[in-house]
């Protein structure tokens, strides 16, 4: 016995060590052993003795040049075989020398009954129920066994499974349940009248339909200018609306966020495990983009929810048939039907049909990769020849007017509203990208493990996503919407945020709060923003109030966000009565053509609008200029001025009425 | 199986975490926004549970109203409504506009207008600047005057009809042709109606009010009209005085022909009654026919006052009776909280 035993601690393994690049590009075919050469035979070999007093010349016979046999036993040599009868190494030194592959090679080791071998199944991928490793541990069968002077009793590697359960898979779904519990009280507290896109989504899905069921002529061709098509998202949610009202069309946009958390969790769990998972939802659910977007009736909650189910389907097929990816193809095309920016993200999805095909199908992964995409190319040129969109995809999305908000104010707000998770991510693909295991288990560390090249690419798709709309965003100069294209990029980037959290967690949970304190921060930052965003425009209940009994079937009337009353007084007035402050026409009494601002002045000269909302934040140039034209203007009266509160401040509504 | 069963147990573990930071951090988070969000409102509508107080009272109805105004000018009131009631008593019906006069420089008279309102009348506030110019006053002299009294008109959120420096075309006014040019005039008020305007007190009927032109034929009354932006009401003082026709026509119409040449702005008798004697009953006749036959004629307030002659309807019992009378046409007198 050593002088000090109570030092002792058996190690069969570290969970931080790190591990040898494994060869090949990407290592598909997992079992690849792990070549060991005489001087890194497990340390358990070298601590062992001490702990059992192994004699001396133990170490001499490990030292030995590994003869050929034992190279050959793939994989196996990691098995600590010896805990059990160090006796038998130190009695029978020569025959160790000469033919210990074979006696070391414990038959039960190999591809155990029932165990459902997968070449490219990695231990860290856990199909449901089905165990990723049996989690057995070798007994061996000593050579000469001796019979010791005393008895050790036989200790398992490891004291519980990796494999999955159910009482893990209803532990993880629990948390799962909290995650989008916290998700939906945060969208469920936001507060504010109809958003001006919301009402026109809202405004324009009621007008069509009327369309489809009665035939009633669209006021306007919402086609030519929306940014996804008005036969999808906004006849859904008027159909909502016609039966709950705004809340419940709010409430479907909620239904959809809580489905991609939901979704998100379980792609990522099969792309990782639980763990990963549970933390990249925790994430995911907590940012600005998705509290936001779960209780904002516009399209993007469809667009995300879709490209979820779509990244879903490629992830959950990568071990069926090349063919069954052909599935996720109708549900990418429909995201890009209901927001054309979704599509910004295909190549993403096409990305990852190749790469997590790969372990499993190996270079039919590419065919696989190449049906995905041709499916999706085909479905989305047979969608645009059959439908007039391409106008409206023009005019909001690729050609969309640029902006004049600089590229370092929307870098610093891509990083407000973003960059916590991002930066999560990045450390996980990199964390991920140098040691693969995903499980404390030892058993994992057998396993095989994507190469590193896989890891790279994977961690570089998915964080580079996140990156996709800022860079669209500050090419185009404008922060329209970047809040919510953000959100979009952080569904990718959220399998390797958890992968980061995880690490930054360490195994055996060996830092929790440094897990907390991200996901805290990222809570915090999610309901300041998601509360600043809610309130970015003003709460327009009384302004509605104060023009209801002032609008009518005939008038013309001239507002700063027309979306808004045309939603509200849908039964009392249609879309084509509404001037908005953005651009304008007119040809004044004497035949004379104007436009942009003249045309607002010449319009109001004539005294065109019987009716005049403005709010001092949509145009505030027009505004000004609108404001500054109905001052001592015999046609118009002050019917109104609404004071309010909103995120930046306090404004006022004004609102003018036609009297003479 | 410890360390299984500990793997195990984490997964719980991390789920109470997160409840607990959420329990923890919510709780703080959430009480410090409850007061804003439950401020902010939203729903599917705009919220129906707001009493009308908290919008703007939208006074368009009572500019053109399809009744006529059946006013009284009466002292005391409508701080004190006791000779409002008086008033009521002797003519049978209540007047749904009550005038009374009040010096640049005064208090808004809140309660009164309350008052009023209270009994289904508007009131009629006529701000005569005695002590202080009307070039001052275009000038922004009275600036702090102004947008105080504007904020409590606001403040109060009940439709109120004033006139300022009434009389302005006549010589006798401190306000009059001897005193100010129509361009000061003009000034004046154009810059009191601006600062009403930027304060929000929308709740306010301007009445632009001259004397008739019939002792006064030298004055054009154009140069003195701030223009229809200002004004809502055109306000005529006027009186059925012996000495002169009193055809409707000729005590109104020569100054209605008038100012039909540069504004079509709803007519109000903002301030008239008829001379006691034999012919008070047939100026009264003649008062209803006139206002009941134009269309854009609003209605009229009755001078009720005893000052330099005595105007009080008592003073001539058998004028009152046929006031009376004709005062019963349903035509005459609405309740101002329901106009239409």
């Amino acid at each position: 016995m050593t002088s000090r035993p109570e030092y002792y601690t058996p190690q069969p393994y570290d969970p931080y060590a790190e591990e040898e690049q494994q060869g090949g590009w990407f290592n598909s075919d997992g079992y690849l052993p792990h070549r060991p050469q005489g001087h890194e035979v497990p340390q358990g070999y070298h601590q062992a003795p001490q702990g059992y007093d192994t004699p001396q010349d133990y170490g001499v016979a490990h030292g030995h040049p590994v003869p050929q046999e034992y190279d050959t036993a793939q994989g196996y040599h990691q098995v600590p075989q010896g805990y059990d009868s160090p006796q038998g190494y130190h009695q029978v030194p020569q025959e160790y020398d000469t033919a210990q592959g074979h006696h070391q090679v414990p038959q039960e080791y190999g591809i155990p009954e029932g165990y459902g071998y997968d070449p490219g199944a990695h231990a860290h991928q856990q199909p449901a129920g089905q165990p990723a490793y049996p989690g057995q541990t070798a007994e061996e069968e000593p050579a000469a066994p001796a019979e010791p002077g005393y008895h050790v009793p036989e200790t398992p590697e490891v004291g519980w499974d990796m494999a999955a359960s159910r009482r893990r898979a209803w532990v993880s779904r629990a948390v799962l349940l909290c995650v989008l519990a916290v998700q939906a009280v945060l969208s469920l507290r936001l507060a504010n009248t109809a958003f001006q896109d919301e009402a026109l989504y809202l405004a324009a899905g009621h007008a069509e339909l009327q369309h489809l069921l009665h035939g009633t002529p669209l006021p306007i061709d919402y086609a030519a200018y929306f940014s996804g098509s008005p036969q999808l998202y906004p006849v859904l949610a008027a159909a909502v609306d016609d039966v709950l009202g705004l809340t419940g069309a709010r409430l479907l946009s909620l239904a959809f966020m809580l489905g991609t958390t939901g979704l998100l969790y379980s792609f990522t769990r099969r792309l990782f495990n639980e763990r990963a998972a549970l933390a990249g939802a925790a994430l995911f659910a907590v940012v600005q983009s998705t509290v936001v977007m779960g209780y904002f009736a516009t399209y993007d909650a469809a667009a995300v929810f879709l490209l979820a189910l779509a990244t879903w389907i490629v992830v959950r097929t990568d071990r069926a048939p090349v063919a069954a990816v052909l599935l996720a193809v109708p549900v990418a095309v429909l995201a890009v039907g209901v927001k054309y920016a979704a599509g910004l993200y295909l190549p993403t999805i096409v990305v990852l049909a190749l790469l997590t095909g790969w372990p499993h199908q190996g270079r039919k992964a590419f065919l696989r990769m190449l049906l995905f995409a041709l499916g999706i190319g085909a479905l989305l040129a047979a969608g645009m020849y059959g439908t007039d969109l391409m106008a409206g995809v023009r005019q909001t999305t690729t050609d969309r007017d640029h902006g004049s908000d600089s590229t370092a104010f929307l870098l610093q707000r891509s990083g407000e509203w973003g960059g916590l998770m991002f930066l999560t991510a990045v450390g996980g693909a990199v964390s991920y990208v140098r040691r693969s295991r995903m499980n404390e288990s030892p058993a994992a560390q057998r396993l095989g493990n994507p190469g590193w090249r896989w890891r790279a690419l994977l961690g570089l798709v998915l964080c580079g996503t996140a990156l996709l709309a800022p860079a669209y965003q500050i090419h185009l100069g404008t922060v329209v919407s970047l809040f919510k294209h953000v959100g979009f990029g952080l569904l990718f980037a959220a399998p390797m945020a958890g992968v980061g959290v995880t690490r930054l967690i360490g195994a055996h949970f060996r830092y929790p709060q440094l897990g907390i304190m991200l996901w805290t921060a990222t809570l915090c930052l999610g309901i300041s923003q998601a509360d600043w965003r809610f309130g970015v425009w003003p709460d327009s209940s009384k302004m509605i109030r104060v023009i209801d009994s002032h609008v009518d079937r005939k008038g013309h009337y001239l507002a700063s966000t027309p979306e808004v009353p045309v939603y509200y007084l849908r039964d009392k007035t249609s879309h084509r009565q509404w001037q908005g402050v953005f651009a304008l026409e007119y040809t004044d009494k004497k035949g004379t053509y104007h436009q942009g601002d003249e045309a607002y002045r010449a319009a109001l000269r004539d005294g065109e609008f019987d009716l005049i909302v403005l709010d001092g934040l949509t145009n505030p140039r027009v505004d000004t200029v609108v404001a500054d034209a109905v001052k001592g203007n015999p046609h118009y009266r002050l019917l109104a001025d609404l004071p309010f509160r909103n995120s930046s401040g306090t404004g006022h509504y004004r609102i003018w009425t036609k009297t003479s | 199986m410890r360390l299984r069963e500990r793997f195990r147990m984490s997964g719980a573990a991390l789920a109470c975490v997160l409840a607990g930071v959420l329990a923890l951090g919510g709780c703080s988070l959430f009480g410090d926004d409850s007061g804003g969000s439950s401020e902010s409102g939203g729903g599917s509508a705009p919220r129906s549970s707001a009493s009308p107080q908290d919008i703007p009272y939208d006074v368009t109805p009572l500019i053109k109203p399809a009744k006529k105004y059946y006013g009284a000018a009466v002292p005391g009131a409508p701080i004190s409504m006791k000779n409002i009631d008086a008033y009521t008593a002797k003519t049978g019906k209540q007047p749904n506009l009550i005038e009374y006069y009040a010096a640049w420089g005064d208090g808004f008279d809140a309660t009164g207008v309350r008052n009023a309102w209270a009994e289904g009348a508007l009131t009629l506030m006529s701000w005569e600047p005695f002590d202080t110019s009307l070039a001052d006053i275009a000038a922004g002299r009275s600036d702090a005057y102004i947008k105080e009294y504007a904020t409590a008109v606001r403040k109060l959120n009940l439709p109120v009809v004033m006139d300022f420096a009434d009389e302005f075309n006549g010589h006798w006014e401190k306000w009059g042709t001897h005193d100010a040019t129509p361009a000061q005039y003009v000034a004046a008020w154009r810059h009191i109606h601006q600062t009403f305007v930027d304060v929000g007190a929308t709740n306010v009927i301007w009445a632009w009010a001259p004397n008739i032109v019939n002792p006064v034929k030298n004055v054009r009354l154009k140069p003195y009209y701030p223009g229809d932006a200002y004004v809502d009401w055109i306000g005529l003082v006027g009186y059925f005085t012996i000495g002169q026709d009193n055809a409707f026509d000729s005590v109104f119409g020569p100054t209605r022909d008038e100012i039909r040449t540069f504004t079509r702005k709803p007519m109000l008798l903002l301030e008239t009654a008829a001379m006691p004697g034999e012919r008070r009953r047939a100026d009264v006749r003649n008062l209803f026919a006139g206002v009941t036959a134009d269309d854009d004629m609003l209605g009229f307030i009755w001078f009720d006052y005893k000052k330099r002659a005595d105007w009080r309807l008592e003073a001539s019992p058998l004028a009152l009776t046929e006031f009376k009378r004709l005062a019963a046409d349903d035509r005459f007198g609405f309740d101002v909280r329901k106009p239409s």
